[in-house]
This record gives C-alpha cells, sequence and structure tokens, in this order.
C-alpha cells in the first residue's frame, strides 16, 4: 500500500514536471512506468542477461569488488582527464547494447534513461567540434556493478561518464540514489536533425524557484559560483599533473542555521512551495522510482520541505556565467550551476548535482 | 576536505589541455628552520571574481596579506613578507604566483602553526586552497580549505 501511493505521488509530480514547455526540444516522456516496479530485483534480472553475452575481460570491467575507494571514482570530466572503470558502453555490440539498455530500464525513469541519451549525444555533438584528446564521445560511458548484485549484501550499481553519474545503492544501510552528477556542454544542439537540451526540465524547475524568490533579500546567496560546491575535487600541484577529479571530498559538511541559506520554504506561499516540489522531484525522479520514491517521500514530507532553504545567485533565469541555484533541505541538497563552455567558447554549459547528507552511497561509505 | 588530501588518482593529461573551468588555488610550503619560504599559486580567473567583490582596490600583494596568514597555536601572528608576484601558468590557466617569506614570533615553532587564510574562498564558494609541503622532490598535500573553513593547523614532521 505505502508502495503504491509512494509511486502515485512520484507520478503526480512528475507529471507535472516533466510537462513543462518541451515545444522546441525533444519530448521528455512521463517520468516512470506505473507498471513496472524497477529496483534491485529488476536490476539484478537484467544484469543476468546481461552477463552471458560479455567476455571475460569485460565481465571483470562490470563486475568489481565494493569498496569506500571504488564507490567514489565518479567525476564530472571527461574521460580522457579522468579514466573510468567499468563496461564501456561505446565498445558493446548490438546484443549486448540491447541488454545494457534493459539494465537501464530497470535502474532509470523514462526521464532518466532519456538524459542518459541526451547527455552522450552531447558528448558525440563536441567530439568533431573540439580535437583534443579530452575523451568527448557517447561512447565513452560506462556501467559498473560494484559488490555482488545477486547477494544479500550492499552493492552500487553505477553509470556514468564525462557530464553524468548515476550512483545507486541496493542492500545498503539507507535507500540511496546518489551522488548523482548530471551536466550538460552545450545547453542545447541540433543534431540528426533533433533539438536536444538535456537538463530542460531540471534547470526550468531551478529557474522557476529562482524567479519566484528573487524578490526575497535572503534568497540571495552570498558569494560567487564556478562551479557546484560540493562537486569533485580536482587537486592541484606546480610542476605536477592534476590528480584526483573524483568525490575524495566526501563525506561533506553541509551549511547549518539560517544565515545565507536562501529562503526558508516553510515562509513561501503555497504555489511558491509548489515549484521547489517539482524541482527536488526533476531530480529524484530520474532513477526507477523503485529507488528513489521513498526518498521523494523523505524529502517532501511537510516538516523537511519546511526546513528546506532555496538560494540563488547570478540571474534567476541561468542566462548568465555564475547563475547557480541551490535547494538545500534536512536531507536533500541541490545545485545547479551555470559555467562557460570548455569545447565551444562563448557559450555557457550546466553542472548539476544531487546529494543526500545522510544517504549518499546508501550510507554505506564511511571514509 | 581533508580527505582530499588522500587524493591520489593521476589524471591523464599528457597531450591535452585541461579541461577545468574552475581552478583552484596552491599555497606550497617549504618548512626552513627558522621559518617557511612560500608560493602562493592563484588562478587569474577566480582572483577577478574575488577582488571584483572587494571594495578596495590595491596591489596583489596587499590583498595577499588582507587575507593570508600564519599564526602559533595560541594565536599570536607570524610576520608575512611578499616578495615578487610573477605571471606564470598552470595546464593552460594563467596563474599569480606569490614568493612569500614566513617568520614565527620568537621562541615559536616554525613545525608547529596554523594557516589562516580566505584568498579567493571569501568570495568563490567552490574555491579550494591546496596546501603542499615540500621536501627536496616529494611534497605532500598536508590540506586543503574551502568556503567557510579558513584555518588549517599544520604540524610539520
Amino acid at each position: 500500500m505505502l508502495n503504491r501511493t509512494i509511486v502515485t505521488l512520484l507520478g503526480l509530480i512528475a507529471a507535472s514536471t516533466c510537462a513543462h514547455g518541451h515545444s522546441a526540444t525533444t519530448q521528455t516522456p512521463p517520468c516512470q512506468a506505473a507498471d513496472t516496479p524497477g529496483g534491485a530485483r529488476d536490476i539484478a534480472a537484467a544484469l543476468d542477461k546481461l552477463r552471458p553475452l560479455l567476455s571475460d575481460a569485460q565481465r571483470a570491467a562490470l563486475y568489481r569488488p565494493l569498496s569506500d575507494a571504488s564507490a567514489i571514482q565518479w567525476s564530472n570530466l571527461p574521460v580522457g582527464i579522468v579514466p573510468r572503470e567499468g563496461l564501456r558502453l561505446g565498445d558493446l555490440d548490438s546484443r549486448q547494447s540491447q541488454a545494457a539498455a534493459a539494465v537501464f530500464d530497470a535502474a532509470l525513469s523514462a526521464c532518466g534513461s532519456l538524459l542518459l541519451q541526451q547527455v552522450r549525444l552531447a558528448d558525440d555533438y563536441l567530439l568533431p567540434l573540439d580535437k583534443r584528446r579530452i575523451g568527448w564521445d557517447g561512447g565513452n560511458y560506462y556501467l559498473s556493478v560494484l559488490g555482488d548484485a545477486s547477494a544479500k549484501g550492499p552493492w552500487l550499481l553505477q553509470i556514468g561518464g564525462h557530464h553524468l553519474a548515476y550512483n545507486f545503492a541496493f542492500n545498503t544501510r539507507e535507500p540511496g540514489a546518489t551522488p548523482m552528477f548530471v551536466g550538460s556542454e552545450p545547453i542545447r544542439f541540433e543534431i540528426r536533425g533533433s533539438l536536444v537540451e538535456p537538463l530542460q526540465a531540471q534547470s526550468a524547475a531551478m529557474s522557476r524557484v529562482a524567479a519566484a524568490i528573487a524578490s526575497r533579500p535572503e534568497a540571495r546567496l552570498s558569494g560567487t559560483f564556478t562551479d557546484v560546491v560540493k562537486g569533485v575535487i580536482v587537486t592541484s600541484e606546480p610542476g605536477k599533473p592534476p590528480t584526483g577529479g573524483t568525490d575524495t571530498g566526501f563525506p561533506h559538511t553541509y551549511p547549518t542555521g539560517e544565515v545565507d541559506r536562501g529562503v526558508k520554504v516553510g515562509t513561501l506561499p503555497v504555489e511558491q512551495r509548489e515549484l521547489v516540489r517539482t524541482a527536488i522531484a526533476s531530480f529524484v525522479q530520474l532513477p526507477d522510482p523503485g529507488i528513489s520514491a521513498s526518498l521523494l517521500v523523505a524529502y517532501l514530507e511537510p516538516d523537511a520541505l519546511a526546513d528546506t532553504y532555496v538560494g540563488f545567485a547570478g540571474s534567476p533565469d541561468l542566462g548568465t556565467q555564475g547563475s547557480y541555484v541551490r535547494i538545500d533541505g534536512p536531507r536533500v541538497w541541490i545545485e545547479l550551476v551555470v559555467q562557460r563552455a570548455i569545447a565551444l567558447p562563448g557559450q555557457l554549459h550546466y553542472h548539476a548535482l544531487w546529494r543526500d547528507k545522510h544517504a549518499d552511497y546508501g550510507g554505506e561509505v564511511r571514509r | 576536505m581533508r580527505r582530499a588530501a588522500r587524493a591520489a588518482c593521476l589524471l591523464l593529461v599528457a597531450g591535452t589541455s585541461f579541461a577545468h573551468p574552475a581552478p583552484n588555488s596552491i599555497l606550497r610550503l617549504e618548512l626552513e628552520p627558522e621559518g617557511i619560504r612560500a608560493e602562493y599559486w592563484v588562478p587569474v580567473s577566480e582572483l577577478a571574481h574575488a577582488r571584483a567583490a572587494s571594495p578596495v582596490a590595491e596591489p596583489f600583494s596587499a590583498y595577499l596579506l588582507r587575507h593570508f596568514g600564519v599564526e602559533t597555536p595560541t594565536g599570536t601572528p607570524w610576520r608575512v613578507i611578499v616578495g615578487t608576484v610573477r605571471d606564470s601558468s598552470y595546464f593552460d590557466h594563467p596563474y599569480l604566483v606569490a614568493d612569500i617569506r614566513l617568520v614565527p614570533p620568537a621562541g615559536a615553532s616554525a613545525r608547529d602553526f596554523i594557516l589562516v587564510d580566505d584568498t579567493v574562498t571569501h568570495e568563490v564558494r567552490n574555491h579550494v586552497l591546496y596546501v603542499v609541503a615540500q621536501r627536496g622532490e616529494q611534497s605532500d598535500l598536508i590540506g586543503a580549505l574551502q568556503f567557510p573553513a579558513r584555518r588549517l593547523p599544520v604540524t610539520a614532521r
């Protein structure tokens, strides 16, 4: 009964989130299919169908031990800079690709699957435009299983590459769908006859929140933002190449108190609170509801939502470099920033990050 | 944030430009018996954001002196002498590099101190200062600072 309620709630929010303006871009489908439960069992079953199709080397790449060190090996940098482990999607033949797609279908909502496709397309779009050996390529996205998906112990499913990191945790201390990084360079582009805007739903929802609260003085966060604040760590040292580029900053500390966190959602009128709910859902709906529905319920529970802060910097319309919107709740942490583009001088690109203050990696990584 | 000091994976940058739009700062310390020689590497792009937010128009060395210092564990400030400031670069990013001499107060240990710093981090919320101890050819990452943190205790071996 609880599960049905959760799925219904998610469906209602998803419908409102994904219905927003896609008139000029590829249509975003509803964010989950109500008749597919998803979650650990379905993913494990889909993995069981993929496994026999792989070579020994591919199996070794796909299945690796779960450890604190392996869990944090995601990045938002191109693979030519931070190499990834895992099963490279660009190396799969058609049968393997179909089987891998079934894993994605089990692990992701329709919105989450579409985002994966669109983020990969963005890398394909950049490939002919930037000849540096940075690793732009939609094939450079990877699937990993850390731990034993067929056992009762904790395991992680990781799907990721340059501008996407899905980290889903199963049989863990807490249900876990984070950290989740999503980005897009360019913000929108035309490829193979379609106009694509990977983070349209998320950026539009965050922008609506910023616009709604912009007249409140406390809504504007102090400081300047040139990237997300709780992202991956690149360590630099003169005379040596940079190192890291992964989640070595985990676990993070978060703001406390009421100062410089933005506007408390509990003080907002109903219609603005709804905008915050929609913005949270635009991220939390990316995994299959079997993975993240309970998280959404926790974030939107009345007391939790009332105790959530929303703030912004730069332009509420996210049209300028340095624009930034943040949702900072008792558990949920979502930030989206507008950066200059790397491959396309003069253009902009998005970085966005969803963390759960209690349950990143399912609460399983204790560094 | 100190966990960052354990970062070990070498980024594959040979032959590529470094595609990171938000470069960080580096403070390299050479510990000597009577004090510390330091190089402070500050990325020009991020410094511009920080200084644009400052109401004070001043040379970089004066800005640095307002935001960077060292003190003993009991709070007595060290003497900070900013010497040459030069242009440099690090993987495609322009940097300013300041040579700094740090002198402890009489009787204080030059191996046990607190770095107090919010250069750039006072304004740029995602910016990180990495602190590296250099011993000959060997270097160790000994800590990092990101807003709101601005104090890093250091006990050198």
